[in-house]
């Protein structure tokens, strides 16, 4: 296999045609009343605002804005505004700082300079909220992480991953940014530098090490059971960074999956009973 | 009879609502037999849809059985031949299953075909829970030798061929493919018709089962591997076309596999497959 940047084509058309279709069966099946999802700024829920728009019809898609004093920021939430907008969204914000100051002082323990506990709460009271909306509006959570995000670990158990679905959790980053571009984003949206918002100035790709033109094409060859020589041979960079991700990717399986279960009686959860999720 | 119509009834199951989709089946092949097709096939597992999950214990039903029963009473009522798919129960156990594919005609079952290759591999988790066939299966009936086969088993080409070498005029592959799968069928449909020149009928489910789209698409090749009529991707579709078993004489003259045919081939085939 040759690890071009070209294997992450896509048939753009066909690609947003399948999300569309997944998210209008789920939700024609559902009962529900509509979608409800948090809106951002960045690229992958506002692709994600954008898909549900186009699946169900914006006026049965909730973007909840969800912004604390820390990591404020103006230009995203513009920038939702501006997806929801173009999708016929609805919206609401919320505040989430006395909620988070609330954690704050009510835990004994809490330590402010631990900046990713700290964010984790963060992520997770974002959760709260979007669970509130779905609980109490009859809706469905999409969520909006992506195939980069979710292989690497990169997000907050039971935070920022907690949706009813995932509709483009198979897409890497680099792939989710021209799904932006062929729904027609400005390039400054499409490509705006990834964040999750946890604490001031933070950026993915900073903290992943590795670009994300990169660290697509090295998941990529994972995927596809390179390795790890080929892998660095064919992109020119070190083994030892294929091997950090491969590393960060396989140490993360716990966050991806429900919790293990000790095996005691006849059909375990989790280990034995394979039911649909959906039910007529 | 040389000539059938063959409608291809490409529908959405209701998963694990057997009722539901016999009422289906029952419409669908009313509209097959208004527009005069002698044989109407539904896809894969289209009695109880495809991602039944543990689920499948109850809903398979023995061959005959209540629901394969009521498919009897269909093709009796309209004069029709009908092939469906159902989880099939073993007479002889309780909870041993098969994928099978039925053909049942105006006098009753015909026969009925289990799945031999049983996809367990990405999406797919078949093995666990159904046993593999164990024969190919080839059926003289009134409108012709028909064979049949099961999603899957269409990438192993040596199903086709076995059913053709005992005589199937017609293939009938009813399936259940997610869109991900769907260039690899568009492909093998041409491929497994031509080499094997004979009338290939492929009949997919649409709709959607736990995120599994399925591509729809069904259609007829012929068999010099033309394409002789095409259902509408996903959705559902009820297409029909004429099909003249006539027209294998000269696909078969102009192309002929069956003639060339090298038998020696298969013994060394077995061997090689064994210690592979």
């Amino acid at each position: 296999m040759i690890l071009a940047p070209n294997v992450l084509d896509f048939d753009l058309p066909e690609t947003v045609s399948r999300i569309t279709r997944f998210i209008k069966g789920y939700f024609d099946n559902s009962g529900a009343d509509g979608l409800v999802l948090g809106l951002s700024g960045g690229v992958d829920s506002s692709v994600i605002a954008a898909l549900s728009g186009i699946s169900i019809g914006g006026n049965r898609v909730l973007g909840l804005l969800l912004p604390e004093d820390e990591t404020y920021n103006a230009k995203d939430i513009n920038d939702a505004k501006f997806v929801a907008k173009k999708f016929g969204l609805k919206t609401q914000l919320c505040d989430i700082t006395p909620s988070l100051e609330g954690f704050y002082r009510s835990i004994p323990v809490f330590d402010p300079d631990d900046r990713l506990c700290k964010g984790n709460i963060k992520a997770r009271t974002r959760m709260i909220y979007i669970y509130y909306y779905a609980n109490k509006l009859n809706r469905i959570v999409c969520g909006s992480s992506d195939k980069s995000e979710t292989m690497m670990g990169y997000f907050t158990k039971w935070g920022d991953v907690a949706a009813d679905i995932s509709p483009i959790m198979d897409l890497y980053k680099t792939q989710v940014r021209k799904v932006a571009t062929h729904l027609g984003f400005p390039p400054e949206l499409a490509d705006k530098p990834a964040t999750p918002a946890l604490w001031p100035n933070q950026l993915a790709e900073t903290e992943l090490g590795i670009k994300y033109e990169t660290l697509d094409l090295v998941l990529y060859g994972l995927e596809h059971f390179m390795s790890r020589e080929e892998i660095a041979s064919q992109l020119n960079i070190e083994a030892s960074i294929v091997e950090r991700v491969k590393s960060r990717w396989l140490s993360a399986e716990h966050k991806r999956r429900l919790p293990l279960t000790a095996k005691l009686e006849y059909r375990t959860i989790g280990a034995d009973f394979r039911l649909p999720r959906e039910r007529y | 009879m040389t000539k059938i119509k063959i409608a291809l009834a490409q529908i959405e199951a209701r998963r694990e609502n057997k009722k539901e989709n016999l009422r289906k089946i029952q419409q669908f092949t009313e509209k097959a037999h208004e527009q005069g097709a002698n044989l109407v096939i539904f896809p894969e597992l289209s009695l109880t849809g495809y991602v039944m999950g543990d689920q499948v214990y109850e809903m398979a039903e023995t061959i005959p059985g209540p629901s394969s029963r009521i498919m009897q009473n269909l093709a009796k009522e309209t004069g029709m031949h009908i092939i469906f798919g159902m989880p099939e129960l073993s007479e002889k156990a309780k909870a041993t299953i098969f994928n099978t594919a039925v053909l049942v005609g105006p006098r009753g079952i015909i026969g009925k075909y289990r799945k031999m290759y049983l996809p367990t591999h990405s999406v797919f988790e078949e093995k666990r829970y159904f046993r593999s066939g164990h024969q190919a299966a080839m059926f003289e009936t009134p409108l012709g030798n028909i064979g049949l086969c099961i999603c899957y088993d269409l990438f192993f080409p040596e199903v086709c061929r076995l059913e053709r070498l005992k005589g199937a005029q017609l293939i009938v592959v009813i399936s259940a493919s997610p869109a991900v799968r769907r260039s690899y069928f568009e492909i093998l449909i041409v491929a497994r018709a031509l080499e094997n020149t004979a009338f290939l009928a492929y009949v997919n489910l649409a709709g959607i089962e736990e995120g599994l789209q399925f591509w729809g698409g069904s259609r007829v090749a012929g068999p010099n591997g033309d394409l002789i009529t095409k259902a509408k991707y996903d959705s559902e579709d009820l297409v029909t076309c004429v099909i003249d078993f006539d027209d294998i004489k000269p696909a078969e003259a102009s192309i002929p596999t069956l003639k060339d045919l090298r038998p020696e081939l298969f013994a060394e085939l077995e061997r090689e497959a064994e210690q592979f």
